[in-house]
């Protein structure tokens, strides 16, 4: 082989397919002649952001509900037939979607389109709600046991200041106690709407067998308006602090006002975040964990509807916690004043690129991007779309982001142990 | 459709010095994955210095010939490598993932951590202090720490201490102790290097035969892990939940019967529709999450298996965790013996579409077994197992008495375990 391989040439042979049903739902797929396998899901644009406050964590506990049954299946009825595919197949709720989905041998698509598609219309039964109810309260716990993810969203809600986009995924205790099967039948039915639906496919299918299928299989589906609110994030910036007597180290969630998804210059911003924030190679893996002061110290960007965020994280022993998170800071400022450098931003480019490429490589791993694009920008993005769009982004673009000073706005939450130096 | 995945051709080649040479093909994928396995783990570390190798493992990756740390990383990266690896039992792994055209790059950098790492003075100190950092953080980290108490109740000796080593371990590190443990453990004699994805085996083989060619020496025999009398601990932790591990000997990795058993274990806990999701969480209520999963070392196969759940319902989930593990013995039904096995498969073909995964398991086999199976094999072997003997199996060998160890706020009662 001569010549830096890039995936155009070896993927050449990819199509994407793209169909919206009378019912309002859209149906896409990016058929991959090499693949040996079919990845399907449904993503549901709607999470954490689109919950009023008396129904805080319901999108995640109806994703959990939406596994419990159906008009045509039980509970043991879902599991036992994902079995019977022999499929890899999960789940997820963030603050902005809920995501449902699975891969399976491509002569047993047929079968998941039809798994997934009833379970679009979930039966919510009482019984099923008050068990799974508890399954609830137990993640919440396992969660409360990992200050890594927790300070996450002790952060986000000081940082989003008021905006949706700082509401907990999980809900708190009090909440999913208080919550009944009819505020969640509710919720349902407002959120749930085909158009407020994508359905992708991704790797070995036929695209005439697939569409009829899912006209089929959703006929029933009853059209109906769903919105979202955009409201303009106001980000707080400064500090926040939460003890807890259990722990015994210093946990440090990190936000910066960012880019939303539909802005260009995104992809300099991610690349951005990987100079300063990737977990090997990048300023601040120099800064602190090379010198052995902080066992993780990372920052990227994430871009959402309306609005985004440079989120990072980094831990240290109390004692040494005010001067390992002075250092951080003082990294993120010193990339303002300072000068980018254009081998860094090259070796990161380069690093973003093959992350993307291996990504593609299983259709199971390629599917999250397919439906969140269609989703965000509502139209097709290739892996070599999202590299190219990468690569040609600049030095220049990177310097431009700087020149607005986004870190001199940092809000820096805190998760510490009792007697923690204060600062 | 006709598909290019046949998961029949795994290339070897020994060179000289040692070093074992595994790759698959997988000439649709623009991408390369390599995993090389070092034979230096915490099994093998010198007594009073434990965790030498994961400093060890540290210290390589801050500069190698002609390089210093920072030359060596900003290389590797600016042709775009994805890196990992990590510090274990048996072995320390360095992994890379990159386009394939960048191979002939690539390998030399990879193979100069090994061949001529500098181990210059400057960088111990910091190598040194981020493994004390990564040991401190597993304060905050309970099923980690569960998992590291239970292994060292499980086992006897080396392979029982964790891979993270002990406070007093490392700080009787030296410069010159480590080095020492180069010069023993850091050679070519048992090490393995696994690649899967877009290239031609022959350039792969010449590659690397040039890259790895001027390392030379032993490496330390793999330690035989020997099992500890059956029994049970509990860690006091400010925790939320109560972490739950069990763990019982299994077939050896290379045992013809591992099918058979790990079929079983599917039917167990393969998925959400198997026998401990279906009774611990779904009708119950009692965790988020519960399984049992095979795991091997050299030559010695065993089952772990967890549940975490809050103190109060900690006894009921133990109870029924332990009576669903023996219950296997009963045999499994037409229904789920189907289900276990199509899902088995199905994990075979989508394996066969990822080079990090590829490349990982032909270096765990490699390790485990001595040597590398094919996709095909595994297949055939899974298909070659039916109904009745997966139970005549089950009902022949019953399951052994797990050592049960909890980590939370207080222990369980006595009756739980019993």
């Amino acid at each position: 082989m001569s010549g830096p391989a890039t995936p155009t040439e070896q993927r050449g042979e990819l199509r994407f397919d793209r169909t919206v049903l009378a019912n309002g739902l859209t149906v896409i797929g990016e058929f991959n002649p090499f693949a040996a396998s079919v990845a399907a899901g449904y993503f549901v644009r709607t999470g954490a952001r689109d919950e009023s406050s008396d129904v805080a964590g319901v999108s995640h506990f109806l994703e959990h509900m939406m596994f419990k049954g159906t008009d045509r299946r039980s509970a043991a009825d879902i599991n036992r037939s994902f079995d019977e595919l022999g499929a890899q197949y999960n789940a997820f709720t963030s603050e902005e979607r809920t995501v449902y989905y699975g891969a399976v041998l491509p002569e047993r698509l047929p079968r998941l389109l039809d798994l997934l598609s009833d379970m679009m219309r979930p039966a919510l039964r009482q019984e099923d709600f008050d068990v799974e109810k508890n399954v609830i309260l137990e993640e919440i716990a396992m969660y409360e046991d990992r200050p890594h993810f927790r300070v996450f969203e002790l952060a986000g809600k000081g940082f989003w200041n008021g905006h949706p986009l700082g509401q907990s995924v999980l809900g708190g205790q009090d909440a999913i106690r208080a919550l009944t099967r009819e505020q969640m039948l509710g919720y349902f039915e407002r959120r749930y709407a085909p158009s407020n639906l994508v359905l992708a496919v991704s790797g070995a299918y036929d695209w005439d067998v697939v569409t009829a299928d899912v006209a089929r299989l959703s006929g029933g589906w009853r059209p109906f308006e769903v919105g979202r609110d955009l409201p303009e994030a106001h980000p707080a910036s400064g500090e926040g602090r939460t003890r807890d007597g259990a722990l015994s180290r210093v946990h440090a969630a990190v936000f910066a006002p960012g880019l939303a998804v539909t802005d260009e210059r995104r992809y300099a911003a991610a690349v951005l975040g990987n100079v300063l924030g990737d977990d090997s190679g990048s300023r601040l893996f120099w800064a602190l964990v090379d010198k052995g002061l902080a066992d993780s110290a990372s920052l990227g960007h994430e871009a959402s509807d309306g609005a985004g965020a440079y989120v990072g994280y980094v831990s240290a022993a109390p004692e040494r916690a005010d001067d390992v998170i002075a250092a951080y800071r003082r990294v993120l400022a010193e990339a303002q004043d300072g000068a980018l450098d254009p081998e860094e931003w090259r070796r990161s480019q380069r690093k973003l690129a093959t992350s993307l490429t291996l990504r593609a490589e299983t259709p199971l791993g390629r599917l999250v991007s397919l439906g969140v694009a269609e989703q965000t920008l509502g139209r097709y993005q290739s892996v070599q779309d999202v590299v190219r769009a990468v690569m040609e982004s600049s030095v220049e673009d990177g310097r431009a982001l700087l020149a607005e000073r986004p870190f001199d706005a940092l809000y820096v939450h805190r998760l510490e142990p009792d007697g923690a130096p204060s600062a | 459709m006709s598909s290019p995945h046949s998961g029949d051709t795994v290339h070897e080649h020994r060179f000289d010095n040692g070093l074992w040479l595994l790759f698959e093909p997988m000439p649709w994928l623009p991408t390369l994955s390599a995993s090389l396995l070092l034979p230096f783990g915490s099994a093998t570390d010198p007594e009073g210095l434990e965790g030498s190798g994961s400093v060890l493992h540290d210290w390589i990756q801050r500069g190698a010939g002609a390089l210093d740390s920072r030359a060596h990383s900003d290389a590797l990266e600016g042709l775009g490598v994805r890196r990992g690896g990590a510090a274990g039992r048996e072995a320390a792994s360095l992994s890379a993932s990159f386009l394939s055209g960048e191979l002939a790059s690539v390998m030399p950098l990879v193979a100069a951590m090994v061949d001529e790492p500098r181990l210059d003075a400057a960088e111990f100190a910091p190598a040194r202090e981020l493994a004390q950092e990564e040991l401190a953080s597993l304060a905050d980290a309970p099923t980690q720490r569960l998992f590291n108490a239970l292994m060292e109740r499980f086992l006897d000796g080396g392979p029982g201490r964790s891979p993270y080593g002990t406070k007093d371990g490392l700080a009787a590190l030296t410069p010159e102790s480590v080095r020492q443990d180069a010069v023993r453990r850091l050679g070519p004699g048992g090490a393995i290097l696994a690649m899967a994805g877009g290239a031609d085996w022959q350039n792969v083989q010449d590659v690397v035969g040039r890259a790895f060619r001027g390392w030379t020496g032993e490496a330390q025999p793999l330690v035989e892990p020997k099992v500890r009398p059956a029994g049970s601990g509990h860690v006091t932790a400010d925790s939320a939940q109560t972490q739950i591990g069990v763990a019982f000997p299994a077939p050896d990795p290379g045992d013809p019967d591992v099918y058979a058993y790990d079929l079983g274990l599917h039917v167990l806990s393969g998925s959400m529709g198997a026998r401990l999701f279906t009774e611990v969480r779904e009708k119950r209520g009692l965790v988020y999450s519960v399984g049992a999963s095979y795991r091997a070392l050299h030559g010695f196969g065993y089952t772990l298996g967890y549940a975490g759940t809050t103190p109060e319902r900690a006894d009921e989930t133990l109870r029924v965790l332990l009576a669903e593990i023996r219950r296997l013995t009963e045999g499994a039904d037409e229904g789920e013996f189907e289900r276990a096995r199509t899902g088995m498969l199905s994990a075979v073909v989508m394996q066969g579409e990822s080079s990090g995964a590829r490349a990982s398991r032909l270096a765990s086999d490699a390790l485990l077994q001595g040597r590398a199976r094919t996709l095909g094999e595994i297949r055939r072997a899974v298909e070659a197992v039916d109904l009745d003997r997966l139970n005549a199996y089950l009902a022949g060998h019953p399951f052994p008495e797990a050592t049960v160890v909890t980590l939370g706020p207080k222990p369980l009662s006595h009756e739980a375990a019993a």
